[in-house]
């Protein structure tokens, strides 16, 4: 069995948000409230100062601790994929794996808008969901057991590395490259978008994949290994660390 | 049988006229349900809870799980303060022990109403904790404890009502055991997070306990004085006794602990260069901190350890009160303290965190206010909870 990872070459990375609006358009996100996001600091002041970003999906981490203190296990590690989803069914909203998250990757549906208007309100729906997004995506994904589809009140939601797509994926195949033909259609959506090629999707687990392949060779790092959490996603920054200001440092 | 209190035995007016007094308390606090709940249910019900100043940013948890903690490490502590008479038969405690109980039951409900509120699914909570098993969880343990303190300590209440010659009651070994529990397992829900370094730690617990413990005192205290009208002539002669010696100097000794503590973890934090932890510079930089910390906890101090007014009935309100009152808002900035380090939010959330709480989020401190007194009151008029044990 796959276990999918991600990597991003901060390198050539530019920032453009082609792959937060994918991920929104794709996953019926909530304006502002975007599973995936890329993350701007700013350090310093007029003239010697210094924008950078960070393309930030969930980790999917090996370890995850929104898993460990799920108190329903609504929040799981999928064995199939290695992907961690959200059970609507049995999410509670009790924000323990928010709390817990040491990305910030995860969302309450039940809170102020993140920017205005409300598109709850103006896109009302009935029944479990919240809203009815106009771009929303087919219904025959929609699974409340793995958290993909329109997200209902009381629920957390998180980036599913677009799992309806990927666990459709032919069995065996070391990476999801749009470029490739044949496994186009089963690569994430932010993958999928992204101009300058920055991103990767492979089987972490295959020896051959080119994600493996990269992070060997580039040095691909993973944020805040101090928690423990082992994400999946793998950062190349050209050798180094990857640049990401500390909380204090964004204070300009 | 005629009703013993630990009022001092007078006449039979008296006793119709603290009957009226119960009567009284128990108006107030339905008022009190009724404008609390009625905002927040109204609010909850038309809007939803997007109306609350939580945030996707990174406050999750705000005014109601502060008022949910609260309420139920003053419940849980109010139960060990109990046990004093019935696991440890200190008989000292014993005119204390079926208030503290009540009260115990009366802050269990408020806080757990208020919980309900704020959970995103209250009712998958009831089947999906219990039934899936999440041993890594501390908030599976908190859910599991809680329950089964819930039930224990309903059972003992029961075989109470209306016998005021109960005695020491064994099944509040379980009681106690599962407060204590309940108590060390809500500092673990903090305590286990390394990624919130204002919250992580092995001390949480003991924090836990300690505030538990000071707390339930504050409270034994104010509402003893309550039940006599603030007015500690009319204690009788073993319960003054307790109040102006043991349970005085118990009550300064648990307020020192806690300032040990909180001092201790705030200068901890203002030293330390470790990410997330420039949260206590901005804490102590606010006049809630201080207030909490010198008005609520060290001139409480202050007032418990001088012999002149440690037996001063009006100075031990104003010390119980402060206390209260002073638990509260360090509880309030221990979890907000906690999430004020936003986590990967880039410019979009450029520096600490802000949150303070909404009028609906008001309202919920005010409902289980008024729930936890509609209890205490109703359980003082109809049900004998301030029947002498």
């Amino acid at each position: 069995m796959p276990k999918w990872g991600m990597v991003i070459d901060l390198e050539t990375c530019t920032g453009c948000q082609a792959c937060t609006t994918a991920c929104a358009m794709e996953n019926n996100r909530l304006p502002g409230e975007n599973w995936q996001d890329v993350l701007f600091y700013s350090e310093g002041e007029y003239p010697n100062l210094n924008l950078s970003w960070l393309p930030r999906p969930c980790m999917q981490c090996e370890n995850p601790s929104c898993v460990s203190v799920c108190p329903t296990k609504a929040t799981y590690k999928d064995e199939g994929t290695g992907i961690v989803l959200v059970d609507w069914n049995k999410c509670i909203g009790c924000k323990y794996c928010m709390v817990a998250c040491p990305y910030g990757v995860r969302f309450y549906m039940d809170e102020a808008p993140a920017v205005e208007p409300d598109v709850r309100a103006e896109f009302p729906a009935s029944g479990r969901r919240s809203w009815n997004p106009p771009f929303k995506m087919p219904d025959e994904y929609e699974d409340a057991s793995k958290g993909i589809g329109i997200q209902p009140k009381g629920v957390v939601s998180k980036c599913t590395f677009c799992y309806h797509k990927v666990s459709q994926a032919p069995a065996g195949v070391a990476d999801l490259d749009e470029d490739n033909p044949e496994t186009k259609e089963f690569t994430p959506a932010c993958v999928r978008v992204c101009a300058p090629k920055s991103r990767f999707f492979g089987d972490l687990d295959n020896p051959d994949s080119h994600v493996n392949a990269l992070i060997a060779e580039k040095g691909g790092v993973r944020l805040k290994e101090e928690t423990g959490n082992k994400p999946q996603v793998y950062y190349l920054s050209g050798g180094g660390s990857p640049a990401v200001p500390g909380n204090r440092s964004r204070r300009s | 049988m005629a009703m013993m209190t630990d009022t001092a035995p007078t006449s039979g007016h008296d006793t119709q006229g603290r009957g009226s007094h119960f009567l009284l308390h128990l108006i107030v606090a339905l008022v009190l349900l009724a404008l609390g709940g009625g905002y927040a249910l109204t609010e909850i019900l038309e809007f939803g809870k997007v109306q609350f100043n939580t945030n996707n940013a990174g406050i999750h948890w705000g005014m109601a799980i502060v008022t949910y903690d609260y309420f139920l490490l003053t419940s849980t502590g109010l139960a060990m303060v109990a046990s004093l008479w019935h696991v440890f038969g200190m008989a000292e405690f014993a005119p204390i022990a079926r208030r503290a109980l009540w009260l115990a039951m009366a802050g269990l409900v408020g806080g757990v109403a208020v919980l309900f509120l704020e959970l995103g699914a209250p009712l998958t909570a009831l089947w999906a904790t219990p039934l899936n098993m999440q041993f890594a969880s501390p908030l599976f343990w908190k859910v599991l404890l809680v329950g089964a303190y819930a039930i224990s300590l309903a059972i003992v209440l029961f075989g109470m009502i209306n016998k005021p010659d109960a005695g020491r009651n064994p099944l509040m070994i379980l009681v106690g055991g599962l407060a204590l529990a309940v108590t060390l397992v809500a500092g673990l829900v903090y305590g286990m997070m390394a990624m919130r370094p204002v919250w992580f730690g092995g001390e949480i617990p003991v924090v836990f306990l300690i505030e538990s413990f000071v707390g339930a005192l504050a409270f034994t205290m104010f509402f003893s004085h309550l039940k006599n009208g603030f007015n500690h002539s009319n204690m009788r002669p073993d319960t003054r006794a307790l109040f102006e010696g043991t349970l005085a100097r118990m009550f300064a000794i648990a307020i020192a602990l806690h300032f040990i503590l909180h001092a201790g973890r705030a200068i901890t934090g203002l030293w330390s260069n470790a990410e997330g932890m420039q949260v206590w510079g901005y804490m102590t930089a606010q006049p809630l901190f201080h207030i909490a910390l010198w008005g609520c906890v060290a001139l409480p101090f202050v007032l418990m350890v001088l012999p002149g007014t440690r037996s001063n009935g009006m100075m031990q309100i104003v010390a119980a009160a402060l206390v209260m009152i002073g638990l509260l808002i360090s509880r309030y900035e221990f979890i907000i303290g906690g999430q004020m380090v936003p986590m990967f939010k880039g410019t979009w959330a450029p520096e600490l965190l802000s949150y303070s709480p909404s009028t609906g989020e008001w309202a919920l401190l005010v409902l289980a206010v008024g729930l936890a007194n509609t209890v205490y009151a109703f359980g003082a008029w109809k049900l004998g909870a301030e029947d002498r044990a």
